[in-house]
């Protein structure tokens, strides 16, 4: 049985369900320090770089990284130079690769998604937007924009007012109805949503029992999560009939992207897999091949939902 | 440090040694990839191969020496990815990707002061031998807490060493970086030498208020907890003097010139 991977994001079409978590791969520093030739096995189906603001941040006091339990705590705080500069120096350089690219952008300030999504319009190379509505590790006034339904819906509007573009919602499961809030950024526009960003967390030093983050709490991701993150995909493409999300929350193997597309999901993301082995998504994509045949489960289409019927 | 980056590989490679050396094991693989492009100074993401998810992630692991297509390792084993790499039986295989970072610039000249603490020491040795064939004059200092730590006489063996330990036990007693402004002074007419440095943040700091006051060029690796290796992840930051720099690919070795020190 010939299996079909093709998925398609609306417009976007992937050639394979398996992209990468915005922020855990970069394409342009692995172009340089991994072996030649990465652009052409490049093993995403669509690149995500790492999300940018419309300001540089200088992100968080180190130490921003803590290995928990089958998991990884970070906080990182969405260091980036700024959108004006990733226009200008990074896009042409992603407009290289073999794939789309869809470009993650995060608000100091809920104007600011209008704002970002504005200035990403007229760029034929950005393939969709997603809007990061739920990083845990910058401040809004102590909370993340996403784990408000209003002000999710108010970002998503004036991105949605300043952009043709697909776009993605990325939410926080940190959240007491993750379902509300998913159906508050489709009522604003969005095309598809994104969960689930990392899982607040805190780890204390063993010996000095105090914080091992610089920023004190940061977001845990990894296996650890996956529970966390299948309900979550479960619920979301339940509630939301029709519109296609795409899930993430610790998978390493094909059997862990099978289960993601089979809770709903229309395409899957690899994040912290990629520290373990940045070349780990290709091993992931031919493993969810080799057991969709064996399972007589002929195209992604067939797969994204079985757990719902 | 400005190298240029070598191409790193992604390789299993299958231990064929592992021996106590001081406090430390000493882990030898085969990764001819890696062993005929690791410059001293730079490192390896490493963990034990297969699909075990705790630990999670490899470990930064200094490239401490290379002898034909060995690699070897020296493990400190202090949580629980070093832990485990520490206990790699002779025939297990480590998932292991490097060559990584800038390494150490040898193209300076004079004579070359290295000044290690603890497992700092690691890297060291095969910068020694580096800067030994290049016909430079190469002096060790080599600080441990104890006795039962030092690794220097084995290690080290062409170059001139004095070791230090803070309880006394073993060589003379006090820190790595005692010695070092003596060492500076020097003679009129030579050239100044220059200082390498791998070891605790605390002594790092030393070392650079050392050479500032000296006005001597202080190279130094900095240790820090890595997710990725390849500039992904952002996690491994230093303060610089004028922003965060990435530990694993605009480092891990620095001008100390160009950190902010505390």
């Amino acid at each position: 049985m010939e299996v079909n991977l093709k998925t398609r994001l609306g417009p976007v079409e992937l050639r394979h369900p398996v992209i990468n978590a915005s922020g855990t791969f970069d394409a342009l520093s692995a172009d340089l320090v991994l072996e030649a030739d990465l652009f052409d096995r490049f093993p995403f189906s669509a690149y995500i770089p790492k999300t940018v603001t419309l300001r540089p941040r200088e992100g968080n006091k180190p130490p921003r990284l803590y290995e928990t339990a089958a998991g990884l705590l970070n906080s990182i705080g969405l260091a980036n130079g700024g959108i004006d500069a990733f226009i200008k120096d990074d896009l042409p350089r992603l407009a290289r690769l073999p794939v789309p690219v869809i470009v993650s952008v995060a608000g100091e300030s809920t104007d600011d998604y209008g704002d970002c999504a504005g200035l990403l319009e007229a760029h034929p190379e950005v393939a969709a937007i997603e809007l990061n509505v739920s990083c845990p590790n910058i401040e809004l006034g102590g909370r993340s924009l996403g784990l408000d339904p209003k002000r999710t819906h108010r970002a998503v509007s004036l991105a949605r007012s300043a952009t043709s573009k697909f776009l993605i919602v990325k939410l926080t499961p940190n959240v007491t109805d993750i379902v509300e809030i998913a159906a508050a950024a489709a009522d604003a526009g969005a095309d598809c949503i994104s969960l689930i960003n990392t899982v607040h967390g805190m780890v204390l030093d063993h010996w000095s029992l105090k914080p091992v983050l610089g920023h004190i709490t940061g977001g845990l991701s990894g296996p650890a999560i996956k529970p966390v993150a299948i309900r979550a995909v479960f619920l979301v493409s339940q509630a939301l009939d029709g519109l296609p999300v795409i899930g993430m929350g610790g998978i390493t193997t094909g059997q862990n992207a099978l289960e993601f597309l089979a809770a709903g999901a229309a395409a899957v993301a690899v994040g912290t897999a990629n520290f373990r082995n940045p070349l780990a998504a290709a091993d992931i994509v031919s493993e969810l091949g080799g057991l969709m045949q064996e399972r007589g489960i002929g195209s992604v289409e067939e797969l994204t939902g079985l757990a719902q019927k | 440090m400005d190298a240029g980056l070598i191409p790193a590989s992604l390789c299993e490679c299958p231990v064929v040694e592992n021996r106590q050396v001081g406090a430390y094991r000493q882990v030898s693989f085969v990764a001819p990839e890696i062993a005929a492009l690791a410059q001293p100074g730079q490192f390896m993401m490493v963990r034990l191969a297969g699909e075990s998810l705790d630990p999670l992630l490899p470990r930064p692991m200094g490239v401490h020496d290379v002898d034909s297509d060995l690699v070897k390792m020296l493990v400190d084993p202090v949580g629980k990815g070093t832990v485990a790499l520490a206990g790699a039986a002779v025939g297990d295989r480590l998932s292991v990707l490097g060559p990584l970072g800038n390494g150490f610039d040898l193209e300076g000249g004079g004579p070359a002061v290295l000044v290690a603490g603890g497992m700092g020491a690691a890297p060291l040795t095969m910068l020694a031998g580096a800067l030994l064939t290049r016909g430079r004059e190469v002096s060790c200092l080599l600080g441990f807490r104890t006795r039962s730590q030092t690794l220097a006489a084995e290690l080290f063996q062409e170059a001139d060493i004095e070791v230090l330990t803070e309880d006394g036990s073993a060589g003379r007693q006090g820190l790595a970086c005692d010695p070092l402004p003596g060492l500076l002074d020097g003679q009129p007419g030579r050239t100044k030498p220059e200082i390498f440095a791998c070891g605790p943040a605390a002594m790092l700091a030393e070392v650079a208020r050392i050479a500032r006051q000296q006005g001597v060029r202080a190279q130094v690796s900095v240790a820090a907890h890595m997710a990725c290796g390849i500039g992904s992840c952002q996690g491994c930051v230093v303060k610089g003097s004028a922003s965060y720099l990435k530990v694993c690919t605009e480092g891990p070795v620095f001008d100390a010139k160009d950190l902010e020190w505390k």
